[in-house]
C-alpha cells in the first residue's frame, strides 16, 4: 500500500477496500524498516498519526467524510507551523519558527482528511539545493544511496519516494521543491506566485516563496493543489483569483498544445543525459498531439541575479537574529550564504525589485505569444554523490549549490507555475527530470501534459529499491 | 592589493549585473507592477 500514489490510497479507503488506520500503519511500518538510511523526518509524530486515522476511521465508518484527502498520509517541511509540533527550520532550535497563525496550506490539507505523519527534513532554513542537514542527518536518495536528495524540501522528496507518505508540502525558493521532486523521481510543483498562502510557513524571501505539492504523479499533485490553494486573509499576497478545477480536464490530453524548448540559457553546459532525457520527453509530447519547437527566450539570467540578490537579501534581514546572536549555530554553509546579504545595499535591493517587475512582463508576452507551455531541464547534471560535495570548501559548495538551482531560480523571479516531471534514469540508475512552466495562474495546463506525459512514458510506476 | 573573499565578489557582480540592467528601466516601473504582471489588467474574480 505505502506504494501506491495518493490518488490510490484516497480511492482504496473512499470505497472502504483500505482504512485510514492501515494506511498510517501501513507507512509508519515502512518508515521504522529504512528511516535510518532515508532520514525523511525530522519530527515523527506516530502516537498523533494514528490517533487522527483512528478517528478518521471512526469518521467513516458513521459516513462523515472530510474530503478528498480522507485518511491519506501526508508529510510536511519542517518550516510549516502546525500546534503541537516543533518547527525547527531544519536549525538545531526545536523552536526556530513559530506563528500566530498555523500553516494555511497544511491546515487545508488535514481540514480535507489528510494524515500528518510529521514533520520533514529539510536544508537548514531552506538555504540550498542539495538536502544535505548537519543537525538533522543529511537525507537520503531513495534511489541510489550515497546521492543527494535535492533541497531544500529534501525529506518531501525523500520520504514520497521511500514510499513513508503519499504525498507532501515543500517549500520553493530557488527551486526547493523541483530539485527534490527532479531527485527523487516523483511530481513537484511550484505554483504561479500567490497560488497557495505562505501564511503559518516560515519566510525565506517574502518576494520569493511558493508552497506547493510533492507526490508520485500528476494527478496526485492536481488533488493536493486543489485543496491548498485560494486566497487567505492571513497572506496579503494569497491570489484572490478562483481556483480551477485542476482534475476537471486532466484527461484531455494535449493536442494543440505549444511546446517551446529554449535555445538558449537552459541548454547550456548541460550534463548529456539530462539533455537527452528532455529532449526525449519533447519528442513523446510530440507523440501524442503538442506542436513542439525550439525558440529563443529572454535571457534568464538576467532573473537569475535579480532573483538571487533579491533573496540574499530579504534572507539576511530575515535570519538576522541567529546570524547576529548564536552564528556558530549555523552551518558554515548556510552561514556563508546569509552573510552575502548583509553586504547588499538598499539601492541595489530596490532596483532589483523594479527591474523584476519589467523582466517579468516581457517574458510573460514574449514566451506566451508563441507557446503554451516552455520545457526546460530541471538540474544540470543528475543528482550527484554528496560525500565528494561536503569534502570541499564552504565556497566551492555554495558554488555548486548556485549551478544547480540556476535553471529553476528564475521562475521563483518570474513568478510562474513550474512542475518538475521525472522523465527517466541516468545510466547510473539516477532521476532524471523536465519542468513544465506555463502562464500565471495556468497550472491546469501544466498538469494535464504532465499527466498525458506519465501515461505515456511510465517512468512512476518504477519504484526505487530500498 | 586586496584579495576579496567570495561573499564580497558575489556581491559586487550581481550589484553590477543589477545596475547595468537597471539603467534602461522606466520610470514607472515600481515592484508593485510584478503582481499586474502576474494577475493581468483584467480584474480576476474572487473566489469569495
Amino acid at each position: 500500500m505505502p506504494e501506491e500514489s495518493l490518488t490510490a490510497i484516497a480511492s482504496a479507503i473512499r470505497t472502504r477496500t483500505l482504512s485510514p488506520v492501515e494506511a498510517v500503519e501501513g507507512c509508519l511500518e515502512r518508515i521504522r524498516k529504512h528511516e535510518g538510511r532515508i532520514r525523511a523526518f525530522i519530527t515523527l509524530d506516530e502516537e498523533g498519526a494514528l490517533r487522527r486515522a483512528r478517528a478518521l476511521e471512526d469518521d467513516a465508518a458513521a459516513g462523515r467524510w472530510h474530503g478528498p484527502l480522507h485518511g491519506v498520509p501526508v508529510g510536511l517541511k519542517d518550516l510549516c507551523h502546525l500546534e503541537g509540533l516543533p518547527t525547527s527550520c531544519g536549525t538545531r532550535i526545536p523552536g526556530y519558527f513559530a506563528s500566530p497563525t498555523e500553516c494555511t496550506a497544511a491546515r487545508r490539507l488535514l481540514e480535507a482528511g489528510a494524515v500528518s505523519l510529521g514533520k520533514l527534513n529539510m536544508t537548514e532554513l531552506a538555504l540550498g539545493a542539495f538536502g544535505d542537514n548537519a543537525h538533522h542527518g543529511d537525507a537520503d536518495n531513495p534511489w541510489h544511496a550515497g546521492h543527494a536528495t535535492g533541497g531544500s524540501s529534501s525529506g518531501s522528496g525523500a520520504g514520497v519516494a521511500a514510499g513513508f507518505f503519499a504525498g507532501a508540502v515543500g517549500s520553493d525558493t530557488g527551486g526547493s521543491i523541483r530539485l527534490p521532486a527532479a531527485f527523487c523521481g516523483v511530481v513537484g510543483l511550484k505554483p504561479t506566485y500567490g497560488r497557495v498562502s505562505r501564511a503559518g510557513a516560515m519566510v525565506l524571501s517574502w518576494s520569493m516563496d511558493h508552497l506547493g505539492p510533492l507526490a508520485w504523479t500528476a494527478r496526485d499533485v492536481a488533488l493536493m493543489l486543489g485543496v491548498m490553494a485560494g486566497r487567505d486573509p492571513a497572506d496579503a499576497t494569497a491570489s484572490r483569483r478562483a481556483v480551477a478545477d485542476y482534475l476537471a480536464d486532466i484527461d484531455g490530453g494535449i493536442r494543440g498544445f505549444r511546446v517551446g524548448l529554449p535555445e538558449n540559457y537552459f541548454f547550456q553546459g548541460l550534463d548529456p543525459e539530462v539533455a537527452n532525457g528532455v529532449r526525449a520527453a519533447a519528442r513523446q509530447l510530440g507523440e501524442l498531439g503538442a506542436q513542439v519547437k525550439e525558440l529563443r527566450i529572454p535571457d534568464a539570467q538576467h532573473m537569475t541575479d535579480v532573483a538571487m540578490l533579491i533573496a540574499r537579501s530579504e534572507s539576511s534581514a530575515l535570519h538576522s537574529a541567529i546570524l547576529r546572536e548564536q552564528p556558530e549555530a549555523l552551518q558554515p554553509t548556510v552561514r556563508a550564504r546569509l552573510e552575502v546579504g548583509l553586504a547588499i545595499s538598499a539601492h541595489d535591493y530596490l532596483q532589483a525589485l523594479r527591474l523584476r517587475a519589467q523582466l517579468t512582463r516581457v517574458f510573460v508576452r514574449d514566451v506566451f505569444d508563441e507557446i503554451d507551455v516552455l520545457l526546460a531541464p530541471v538540474a544540470p547534471e543528475p543528482p550527484p554523490a554528496l560525500a565528494p560535495l561536503k569534502a570541499g570548501t564552504t565556497e566551492a559548495f555554495n558554488a555548486r549549490s548556485g549551478r544547480f538551482s540556476s535553471l529553476t531560480r528564475p521562475f521563483n523571479g518570474y513568478g510562474l507555475p513550474a512542475l518538475s516531471v521525472p522523465c527517466g534514469f541516468s545510466k547510473a540508475g539516477l532521476p532524471l527530470a523536465f519542468q513544465a512552466v506555463g502562464r500565471p495562474f495556468d497550472e491546469a495546463r501544466l498538469l494535464r501534459l504532465a499527466h498525458a506525459y506519465q501515461e505515456a512514458a511510465g517512468w512512476h510506476r518504477q519504484r526505487p529499491r530500498l | 592589493m586586496t584579495e576579496q573573499r567570495p561573499s564580497q565578489a558575489e556581491v559586487a557582480n550581481m550589484a553590477g549585473v543589477i545596475e547595468r540592467l537597471a539603467g534602461e528601466l522606466a520610470l514607472a516601473e515600481e515592484p508593485a507592477c510584478f503582481i499586474v504582471a502576474l494577475e493581468g489588467e483584467e480584474d480576476a474574480a474572487p473566489d469569495a
